[in-house]
């Protein structure tokens, strides 16, 4: 697994530009191409009431988004990295979900959003990019504002890839995403790779079970490790105990990560408001990017 | 919580503000003068220029339109409902609640029922576009929209029909047949067909009485599509036959999302169902309205949320689905229900309201085809057919109760409400304000790169040429 095509969609918000910078590490992980993508929303520009659709309108837009995106070319081509532009009028969900289908994309990128009335750090375009997406998707979340230890705080995430934090429940997807860490073989300083033995688990079992399970989780742990140092990165794991997502995001900020990155099991929204998901609540929480691999 | 709380007890307040004399005032029950023997002429001001916004609007300053259509919608609505509140108080009050409650709801919640469901029916496929196949799905869209709604055949089949056509060169023709066949001649048979038959039912039409219409529906709809078989024919020759390219892969035609045809069912055994139950009478602020009529929007209520739950997200987007439409045709309509208040009510007083000239000089069927026609082509076609049947009504029973003046008017002079519902559905084709899916399929046809004609283009190419003729005919068999 090896991201060489990826997919930003925007909706040139301020500091998207940023974000889209912040990926350029990848290049030296093997990214080849980024295909710049804006989506004018339907509803802009048709079933104008009784009238039809505005096609002026859209030729206006198209031709502002692609002045921008001809501006954004210059940073990707003096990084030495392939671009292009792709602009559409439809849904923006689901168009992006399709044109990554189409065009083969390894990742998409998604922006951030200002911490969110409900402490969510991103909205339901991407929660729902995030729930339904086959392949992975980075909430990259350049500059997010959070509340820490009583005040708010401005945090930029700039280099992402620096010290990534891979948080595993030993799914088929955490693998995937052990997998795609190791491609990044050339651009990580330091891994850190962390399991949570959830309070669901520990508080019904009891102290011998839990020290079986214990045991085994240092041991996959320690094989996740192995994984890692053989393809050159450096790596500390971590055991946590109690609500998985916060002990996440507690052993992030104790270890310095600059990215989480986590497997996804892809559970709808019914799903997620019932058993809850852990990878987005992550994601929705903290205040690093994080990269959800399904 | 404190402020949550705060807020509730506010709302509460505000209600009870409301309410309390809205009760009150209507305490009285049904027992409500009909204030169209005094209403002045210029009462009907705010209705056409409701209509004249929704005609010209999106042609002078379609922009300005797409942004703020809304504001207008409730302008008018405020410049109607402020002087006749502070003039007839409680009667006014009682009228604006009466078509709210007993019209413009129960309209909303069947086109949201209908467009909901068909929205999850996703036709996919490789179709080739010939003449014998698209005529062929002209056909069945003209079938179905009787019984899914004209806006519901037309978003099913629009798509489809443009993909298999893409090929083609001379698509614009094509188009235009589509909206004069699936987006309005089709859905002539039923009430759920088209909005203005809709209203008719609600105010005592029966279900089934717009299969009278069968006939009518025939002539036209049989002509248009021979009319369209040969215009297919000649460019298809004319383009060299060219095939589509072939991209290697053919789809088989197949439905996704078609248990929707069961929620269909299910709306269409629940309106059957308000037109022959009788449950009693409920008052909701002092408006009467019938249980049979509450447990069917309840009904289409809960087979659009069953949609919603059960089609995946997929098979709505491969539709390309949005509530944009719905939510515009909600906005406008909430003005032109409010604004069509005075114009129904003096129609309603016959020759003792100021419409009185309008009631003696149409008087004759042939004349409520061509009135209700013209006027559906340039308006919509929903409130221009509650006007006629106001006229029509008020010509024949000036004074009787609505519900039992409708029941006479099918036993006595059917071919009136023949004319006019005939009228309604079959104009609203001439023009893209005609009726609300033409302005859909337009927007779908132009976003997938067809070019369509414009508003004067259309009329001028299409509908005078060859709807107009076609509506003679009928008239000549029909209405003479």
């Amino acid at each position: 697994m090896k991201i060489e095509k990826l997919l930003f969609p925007t909706k040139f918000g301020e500091l998207d530009l940023n974000s889209l910078e912040s990926i350029f590490p990848l290049k030296d992980a093997g990214l080849k191409e980024v295909v710049l993508y804006y989506v004018i929303p339907r509803e802009e520009v048709g079933f104008v009431p009784y009238g039809g659709y505005l096609k002026e309108e859209e030729q206006r837009i198209r031709e502002e988004a692609r002045i921008r995106f001809e501006d954004w070319q210059k940073k990707l081509t003096g990084a030495a990295i392939d671009s292009r532009i792709v602009i559409e009028v439809g849904d923006p969900v689901a168009d992006i979900l399709k044109t990554a289908d189409k065009e083969g994309i390894d990742m998409i990128v998604i922006g951030r959003k200002k911490i969110g009335a409900d402490r969510s750090l991103f909205g339901s375009r991407t929660t729902q990019i995030v729930t339904r997406s086959l392949i992975p998707v980075l909430v990259s979340k350049y500059m997010v504002e959070v509340k820490y230890e009583g005040e708010t705080v401005t945090r930029i995430n700039k280099d992402i890839f620096g010290i990534p934090l891979l948080a595993s429940d030993w799914s088929k997807p955490s693998l995937k995403a052990l997998e795609l860490l190791t491609s990044f073989n050339g651009i990580v300083q330091k891994a850190h790779i962390c399991h949570v033995i959830d309070v669901k688990i520990s508080g019904r079992v009891g102290t011998e079970e839990l020290h079986r399970i214990e045991k085994e989780s240092k041991y996959r742990l320690d094989g996740y490790k192995e994984r890692l140092e053989s393809a050159g990165i450096q790596t500390e794991v971590h055991l946590g105990a109690g609500k998985s997502p916060s002990e996440i995001i507690r052993i992030s900020r104790d270890v310095g990560a600059t990215m989480i990155i986590i497997g996804t099991t892809g559970k709808d929204r019914l799903q997620a408001f019932v058993i809850g998901s852990t990878s987005h609540r992550v994601a929705q929480l903290s205040e690093l990017p994080t990269l959800l691999v399904p | 919580m404190e402020q949550f709380k705060r807020r509730f007890l506010y709302l509460l307040f505000v209600l009870a503000l409301i309410l309390i004399p809205l009760q009150s005032a209507f305490a009285g029950g049904a027992d409500h003068p009909n204030i169209g023997e005094t209403l002045p002429l210029f009462s009907v001001i705010p209705f056409a220029g409701m209509l004249l916004s929704i005609a010209l609007f999106p042609l002078l300053a379609p922009k300005f339109w797409h942004h703020h259509f809304g504001k207008i919608s409730a302008f008018w609505a405020v410049v109607l409902a402020v002087p006749l509140l502070i003039f007839y108080k409680g009667l006014a009050v009682y009228e604006i609640l009466h078509i709210v409650l007993a019209d413009y709801v129960p309209f909303l919640i069947l086109l949201g029922a209908l467009y909901t469901v068909s929205g999850g029916i996703l036709l996919k496929g490789t179709l080739r576009g010939t003449p014998v196949v698209n005529t062929t799905i002209l056909a069945i869209g003209t079938v179905l929209a009787s019984w899914m709604g004209t806006t519901g055949a037309a978003m099913l089949l629009i798509r489809p029909f443009l993909k298999a056509n893409a090929h083609r060169k001379n698509r614009t023709f094509m188009v235009v047949f589509f909206i004069f066949l699936v987006a309005n001649a089709g859905g002539s048979l039923t009430p759920l067909g088209d909005p203005p038959l809709f209203l008719g039912f609600l105010r005592g039409v029966p279900f089934f009485w717009t299969f009278n219409l069968l006939p009518h529906m025939i002539v036209v709809c049989t002509i248009l599509l021979a009319i369209y078989f040969l215009f297919d024919m000649y460019y298809y020759k004319k383009e060299g036959a060219q095939t589509p390219p072939d991209d290697g892969v053919k789809e088989p035609i197949r439905l996704e999302g078609a248990y929707n045809f069961v929620f269909l069912g299910g709306i269409i055994a629940a309106v059957l169902m308000s037109g022959m139950a009788k449950w009693g009478e409920i008052s909701i602020l002092g408006i009467h309205r019938t249980v049979q009529d509450l447990a069917r929007d309840g009904i289409l209520i809960l087979m659009a949320v069953a949609s919603m739950v059960f089609t995946p997200k997929p098979v709505r987007e491969g539709n390309a689905f949005t509530w944009f439409p719905i939510k515009e045709v909600a906005i406008l309509f909430i003005g032109i229900f409010i604004t069509m208040i005075p114009c129904l009510k003096i129609l309603q007083a016959g020759t003792k309201g100021e419409l009185s000239f309008l009631i003696e000089a149409v008087n004759q069927p042939a004349h409520f085809f061509w009135v209700t026609g013209i006027l559906s082509s340039f308006l919509d076609n929903a409130p221009t057919y509650l006007t006629f049947l106001n006229t029509a009504l008020g010509r024949f029973y000036a004074g009787v109760p609505e519900l039992q003046g409708v029941g006479l008017l099918i036993q006595e002079n059917p071919i009136y409400l023949l004319a006019i519902s005939a009228g309604a559905v079959f104009f609203g084709a001439c023009t893209y304000i005609g009726n609300a899916p033409n302005f859909m399929v337009r927007s779908i046809a132009e976003e997938a790169g067809t070019p369509m004609p414009s508003f004067f283009g259309y009329l001028l190419k299409y509908s005078i040429p060859i709807l107009l003729p076609i509506f003679a005919l009928v008239t000549f068999i029909f209405f003479i």
